[in-house]
């Protein structure tokens, strides 16, 4: 299974660098939109997926992202600065919003996110001094970075992938080191895990605001993608939006992100041949989805991997599972 | 010897039920104490209160003379104070290897040295002694829910006691369990006890169990302590026989 896994993400990487060299503008915008909604999506898995606190803020961390980094690049920072401090920015505020969770949990908890992405797209849309309001900032500059123009398509394009490469290494690292393992505790039994020494209270609030980061950032490369931000992009559609890539993909799977941001981004397109009924069809397909493999792609993908190798030697297994006092 | 855990006159109600009545007693360093008492006598309530799961309405608990009324169980299994549960509680969607890990990384440096750090915080060898003493290896890398129930509740043992506990607090550890592997956990227990001069308060109603374990018996009856003294004292007396033991 390791290695079938190994195998897929090599593949899946030798097809995100060469992909674009095939595809004409509109598609490599398309895919850089995969690239950076990926990143908000790690960021909500591990909240959600890893720790198990749900959230319906994450779109809202995305647009903080977004509107941070395009005011202070108004105000004459350079990208990497704006990047940075949005990140800070979301780290802090995520903070904040998972003391909530600290007293109530699973649909609750919903709620009080909820609210939350209400109340950020009202303050983006009221306070015109410093947002535009209902008319969006446009003409949002791309970054050039160490004298390379990220203009073109292709070039934020590679911008994207290599932020999204970086930053799902940090959180391979981070879930790998015995961080991931509490993350996991948390989800499955806090009260245990307290009882092994586990400050449950800091972990949780960890959870929420390195997660909440990991939008701020992709907000803060959504901006100069598509150059232009309104508050209506970063209200509850685009909160779902990264919730269905979570659970699609495989809530709790380090690749589900990836693979449910591919289904998220590019099912619609594909979809528009259909015209008028494309977004039915849509809404069938993720409904069809949930109700034969509620663990997601990649649940589905290693149950069928384990029945597959299970029934070339049937034998050994059934007696490992017979065994036993 | 001197006294590792005191408590105080604990109280605890729920509503209008007094589940725990003004207890008192002291565990001395390196016995083990048996907790017995009829079903709803206060026995897991005491714990709760005692490790901090629960604030307790009055009273006060001293572990190594140190006041730890109110303080949180993670602060409490630092200091070295650890347990199980009633029900079983061990994590069913990591392997037995990382579930002791788990078990024992709080102990090792601080939060941010352990991000940084090897990912298994250095207890790699420590949790496959631990899988080898509990006689667990090969079932080392399976996931903790794909076994047994008595094969979990070894291993539920085992997690309390990875972090090097001085004092273990273990609430029904044979519930469930079948013969064979009772003898199996009472041997591991008293093994454990007696390598590492740990000291236990066990919780339990199989009585076969707490004779052969235990070298002292507190009895819980609504709440109170009604009796305590060696197992054999206790199972003659007749304010227990009448109040738990009584046909």
């Amino acid at each position: 299974m390791k290695r079938f896994g190994t195998a897929a993400a090599a593949i899946g990487a030798v097809f995100a660098v060469a992909l674009p060299f095939f595809l004409k503008p509109f598609g490599i915008y398309v895919i850089s939109m995969w690239a950076v909604l990926t990143i908000a999506a790690i960021g909500l898995n591990l909240t959600l997926g890893y720790a198990g606190q749900v959230s319906l803020a994450q779109g809202a961390f995305v647009g903080i992202g977004a509107y941070t980094v395009t005011v202070l690049m108004q105000a004459g920072w350079p990208f990497a600065a704006a990047f940075i401090a949005a990140g800070v920015l979301c780290f802090a505020v995520g903070w904040i919003l998972g003391y909530p969770a600290l007293r109530v949990q699973h649909h609750y908890l919903a709620f009080v996110t909820l609210a939350f992405t209400t109340l950020v797209f009202l303050v983006l849309r009221n306070e015109e001094w410093l947002t535009n309001g209902v008319y969006g900032i446009n003409g949002i500059p791309r970054p050039v970075l160490l004298g390379w123009p990220t203009g073109k398509a292709l070039n934020f394009y590679f911008f994207s992938l290599g932020m999204l490469t970086v930053l799902s290494l940090a959180a391979w690292w981070m879930l790998r080191s015995p961080w991931g393992r509490a993350f996991i505790a948390l989800r499955e039994n806090p009260i245990r895990a307290q009882s092994l020494g586990l400050d449950t209270r800091r972990y949780t609030l960890m959870a929420f605001a390195i997660g909440s980061s990991l939008g701020g950032l992709a907000g803060a490369l959504y901006a100069p993608l598509v150059q232009f931000i309104e508050p209506n992009s970063f209200g509850l559609g685009m909160s779902f939006n990264l919730l269905l890539m979570v659970i699609v993909g495989g809530s709790g799977y380090f690749f589900g992100p990836f693979v449910g941001a591919l289904v998220a981004v590019l099912l619609p397109e594909w979809m528009r041949i259909a015209e008028g009924y494309y977004l039915i069809v849509y809404a069938a397909l993720v409904m069809a989805m949930m109700a034969f493999c509620p663990s997601g792609i990649l649940g589905f993908a290693e149950r069928a991997f384990k029945s597959a190798s299970r029934g070339s030697q049937p034998a050994p297994a059934l007696r490992a599972e017979g065994a036993g006092p | 010897m001197s006294a590792i855990l005191e408590v105080a006159n604990l109280r605890k109600s729920f509503g209008g039920v007094i589940a725990v009545d003004d207890v008192s007693f002291d565990v001395r360093e390196g016995e083990i104490l048996g907790i017995i008492g009829p079903n709803g006598s206060g026995k897991s309530t005491l714990f709760n209160c005692v490790l901090g799961q629960l604030l307790p309405n009055g009273g006060e608990v001293h572990v190594d003379g140190r006041r730890t009324t109110g303080m949180r169980p993670c602060d409490l299994n630092r200091l070295g104070v650890s347990r199980t549960f009633q029900l079983l509680q061990v994590f069913g969607q990591l392997s037995v290897r990382d579930n002791l890990i788990l078990a024992g990384q709080e102990h090792q440096g601080s939060m941010y040295s352990r991000l940084i750090g090897r990912a298994d915080a250095g207890l790699g060898a420590a949790a496959d002694q631990m899988i080898a003493f509990f006689q667990l290896s090969h079932l080392a890398a399976e996931n903790a829910g794909a076994l047994s129930y008595g094969q979990q509740k070894l291993l539920d043992a085992a997690m309390a006691f990875m972090g090097g506990p001085r004092l273990v607090l273990l609430d029904e550890p044979a519930g469930g369990v079948n013969p064979t592997m009772l003898t199996h956990l009472r041997e591991r227990l008293a093994a454990y006890h007696t390598e590492r001069k740990a000291t236990f308060v066990v919780i339990e109603h199989q009585m076969e169990f707490v004779m052969a374990l235990c070298t002292r018996v507190l009895v819980l009856a609504q709440g109170r302590v009604i009796a305590q003294g060696t197992p054999h004292e206790v199972r003659r007396n007749p304010i227990v026989i009448e109040a738990y033991l009584g046909h």
